[in-house]
């Protein structure tokens, strides 16, 4: 299994070419050199995230990004962030929807060791007790500190909660607090089992390295680990929402904060880039519209977001507004009515459009300034959508995108009956609520001062 | 990275790189928030924002069409010792952001609506700030660390000084400090140095060769003595975040290799002495840490963390004594070797792209640090001791008048952190400042 194939070449940016290479085991390794400065972007990307956990169980692949830098068969408890500091470089690691992946930034000249410590650590955690129980703890402080004590982190999770009924993008990747606290031992160990194995990761690497080194260090330490058996994923559909869901909570703060999640389609559609653009030019910049219209001209919020999420299955075009002072969330919901109504019914001007384009494109060369940015950008690509020529291709797509495919996503995607919205109101006694209790099936956090509408 | 002396007394630092069609400019006015008048405090925040808010023969609608129609950025921070101006443009058109920016330093309209506007907007970003337990965390430390200190001053200003601000007092403001010497601009990106020069010149040839304000003389004066505690009392919270700390040298001190390796060995690694007592030990927070704050003047020493509101008492009493620990006796050679180590094979990341070098000599700059100041610091390491490391302790960590600053619901969170051994407390609403 230690013989490689490459699978493609292709170029990505100005300059730097990706070549995936694929070992007999099913791991593949994407690489691309950088000699800009002399470190090295090392990037585990493993197609497991928070929507193959089952309810009930939630927040197990996240736990992993914690339990992931502890002891294994060879590295003693702490041993792997000693090791990675000790040559001045970092590690980290993200949890999402779709993936998680685990970062090592090193110099160059220690790029044996990054392969030494990411094969060791694929197959060879060990996972007892005592560490088990010390990662719970940091992270329900985690959980505590980025959710019940953070508006934003609530709404996010609750749009979620309110937006999916079925599938597994319903729950925060962090997982339920309850869902956390029980998640036991041999559960644990089996889920690493699962999903930690060759042929379900790929190896993202950028940065100034020498390549035939690089595929002979990786195919020594990787190829004689044996793929696993992965689980068969059934297609996690979502029944059609007809309604519009709103759901209202009470929480310390001083004015409304709002987010909004219309249905879309996955990144992989081919009108998730013109719903990019769309989010661009409703909220992108200073002139877009929206910003214009309730922050500048109308006073209504004192900030406005879209984001589209880049999700693998359909998600959410979301727009997040803090409502300024004076006035409530109604306000600017109309005027959000108003703005996409217009936009649904005119096609944008060519400046209009010519500009959001615009700032797509220093948006997408800025993200591959630094070698951990490409390396993100690939490892995305790769494992959420299936292809690392997903990041040129979409850049592709976002220039070729035309006003009248703009009306024609507004028209689809944003109207009112597919819409999500979560409200957090100033709680006007500031007593201690009870919205983030849980369920009884510890699977939405509504708690009794919530109010649920559709 | 090349340093040239700027066109009309400016100070230029130019990093070409040819990796992407893009260009990073920053535009450093010294002088910034420290400088505000006392009472007026925000005063540099609102003139630099008003500045960008239309500029030349365009008003701000027309002035944010031409930037977004460019898919570029030009972007204010304002901070303590200075105010930046960054810009980022496709290569394409970056003379037609120039242009932009060049009218933002030098004809700045200061239109009376959108003074008025302002005015109204920057309460509310008071509000995220207290909506945000972190941030608020870090504005009351602020304000309570060494009172009458400048950079105890709010850079954004208080209900009270916000309501003090006019739009003449804003509009004299930027006359003053907009000027040739009193600039530090910092060009990377897709240019050769004879095109960052001419975007130079034409970003300084409108504007005053001379004239602004004398920096403001910025002295390690005393705080009061004693360890204080103050409680920032805010509904709902299961957590209690937390800052320690109190003032601490200047970034450029002679002791600031020593303090280096002091931040890395007791909060900036994973590894680190904090990070392993409060975090692996414990469970107690999810990240814990300490840093020197990089300014021009003598500025804080500074730990945080946020733990479960049960253990916050158990958590601040730990850190003092962890505190007192480092500042009797400083790092053992394990952790000198390591945290040497640590930095020496860090800095690369900290130089990894043209715009992080650009943007660490043009900091560098504005503190009146000598060119290469920051990234030669790893080579002072090598012939650094235990005794030196523990020398810069002594001088510089206070252990016994460390202030601590928590967020959290005081009626749930009091009673443990007041037996934490961190000084008289004092119990305040979270929007009372």
């Amino acid at each position: 299994m230690t013989t490689w194939t490459l699978d493609v070449e292709a170029p990505l940016g100005r300059q730097a070419t990706v070549r995936r290479w694929r070992l007999g085991n099913g791991l593949r390794l994407l690489t691309s050199i950088d000699r800009g400065a002399p470190i090295v972007s090392y990037q585990t990307w493993f197609g497991v995230g928070s929507r193959h956990e089952q309810p009930g169980k939630t927040g197990m692949a996240h736990l992993f990004e914690h339990l992931m830098f502890n002891q294994t068969e060879t590295l003693g408890p702490g041993e792997f962030d000693r090791v990675v500091e000790r040559t001045g470089g970092e590690s980290n690691a993200a949890t999402w929807v779709d993936w998680t992946y685990y970062r090592l930034s090193l110099p160059a000249r220690d790029l044996a060791l990054g392969v030494r410590l990411e094969a060791e650590r694929m197959t060879r955690l060990v996972l007892d007790p005592t560490t088990v129980e010390a990662e719970r703890d940091v992270v329900t402080n985690e959980r505590r500190e980025r959710v019940e004590d953070d508006v934003d982190g609530w709404l996010d999770e609750q749009l979620m909660a309110l937006a999916f009924e079925h599938h597994g993008y319903r729950w925060p990747t962090i997982g339920w607090m309850a869902d956390i606290r029980g998640l036991a031992l041999d559960e644990i160990r089996a889920f690493y089992r699962t999903w930690y194995a060759p042929n379900n990761a790929c190896l993202v690497v950028v940065g100034d390295i020498d390549e035939p080194q690089l595929l002979d260090l990786v195919a020594k330490a990787y190829g004689d680990i044996p793929p696993a058996v992965l689980p068969v994923i059934a297609p996690d559909t979502e029944p059609p929402q007809t309604h519009e869901r709103v759901l209202r909570a009470p929480k310390p703060i001083a004015t409304d904060r709002v987010l909004i999640g219309y249905k879309a389609p996955g990144q992989a559609h081919a009108d998730w880039p013109v719903l990019e653009l769309v989010a661009t030019l409703l909220a992108g910049s200073p002139s877009s519209r929206l910003h214009r219209l309730l922050v500048v001209e109308k006073e209504l919020a004192s900030s406005v977001d879209a984001q589209l999420t880049p999700f693998r299955d359909p998600s959410l075009f979301r727009l997040a507004i803090t409502v300024a002072r004076g006035h409530r969330a109604e306000a600017s919901l109309a005027a959000i009515d108003q703005a996409l109504a217009e936009l649904a019914s005119a096609p944008p001007s060519p400046a209009e459009l010519n500009k959001a384009k615009s700032l797509v494109e220093t948006d997408f060369w800025t993200s591959l300034t630094d070698a951990d940015g490409k390396a993100e950008a690939i490892g995305h690509h790769e494992v959420a959508l299936g292809d690392f020529r997903g990041v040129t291709a979409l850049a592709a797509a976002l220039a070729a995108v035309t006003a009248e495919d703009v009306v024609r996503v507004a028209r689809t995607y944003l109207g009112r009956s597919t819409r999500s919205v979560v409200i957090a109101e100033p709680d006007p006694d500031g007593d201690p609520g009870e919205d983030s209790e849980e369920s009884d099936d510890g699977d939405e956090a509504l708690g009794d001062d919530s109010e649920v509408s559709a | 990275m090349t340093a040239l002396a700027g066109p009309r007394g400016s100070r230029l630092h130019v990093e070409p790189s040819g990796d992407a069609p893009l260009v990073w400019i920053d535009i450093a006015i010294t002088g910034g928030a420290a400088l505000d008048p006392i009472g007026i405090e925000g005063l540099h925040r609102h003139a630099a924002l008003l500045a960008r808010r239309g500029a030349g023969l365009r008003n701000r609608a027309a002035f944010d069409d031409a930037l977004d129609g460019l898919g570029a950025a030009l972007e204010i921070s304002v901070g303590r010792d200075s105010v930046v101006l960054s810009g980022l443009a496709l290569t394409r058109n970056l003379d037609a952001l120039v242009e932009l920016a060049a009218d933002v330093l030098a004809q700045p309209r200061f239109d009376q609506d959108e003074h008025e506007r302002l005015l109204r907007e920057t309460p509310q970003v008071l509000d995220e700030v207290r909506d945000d337990d972190s941030a608020l965390a870090t504005r009351w430390f602020d304000y309570r660390c060494a009172p009458g200190h400048p950079y105890g001053r709010t850079a954004l200003g208080t209900e009270s000084s916000l309501a003090r601000i006019t739009r003449e007092d804003a509009a004299a403001l930027w006359r003053a400090e907009a000027v040739c010497d009193n600039l530090v601009l910092g060009i990377a990106g897709d240019v050769d140095v004879a095109r960052a020069m001419a975007i130079a010149a034409r970003l300084t040839e409108r504007l005053p060769a001379t004239g602004a304000p004398p920096p403001l003389a910025l002295t390690r004066e005393p705080a009061p003595p004693g360890r204080r505690l103050v409680v920032v009392d805010k509904a709902e919270r299961t957590q209690a975040q937390l800052r320690f700390g109190h003032l601490g040298p200047r970034w450029g001190d002679p002791d600031t290799a020593a303090l280096l390796v002091v931040e890395a060995a007791f909060g900036g690694m994973f590894s680190s002495r904090l990070m392993q007592e409060i975090r692996v030990k414990r469970g107690w927070s999810y990240g814990a840490g300490c840093a020197i704050r990089r300014s021009r003047g003598p500025h804080w020493i500074e730990m945080w963390m946020a733990t479960a509101i049960d253990v916050a008492g158990p958590a601040t009493a730990l850190t003092l004594d962890l505190y007192a620990d480092l500042a009797a006796k400083g790092v053992t050679a394990d952790e000198l070797d390591f945290a040497r180590a640590y930095l020496v094979g860090a800095m690369p990341f900290h130089l990894a792209t043209a715009r992080q070098r650009m943007q660490l000599a043009v900091r560098d700059e504005t503190f009146g640090l000598p060119v290469g100041f920051t990234a030669g610091l790893p080579g002072q390491l090598g012939t650094l001791t235990v005794e030196d490391v523990a020398g810069a302790c002594r001088r510089n960590l206070r252990p016994d008048d460390v202030v601590t600053v928590a967020v959290t619901t005081a009626e749930v969170a009091a009673e443990g952190l007041a037996a934490a051994g961190a000084g008289p407390i004092t119990v305040v609403a979270h929007d009372a400042y």
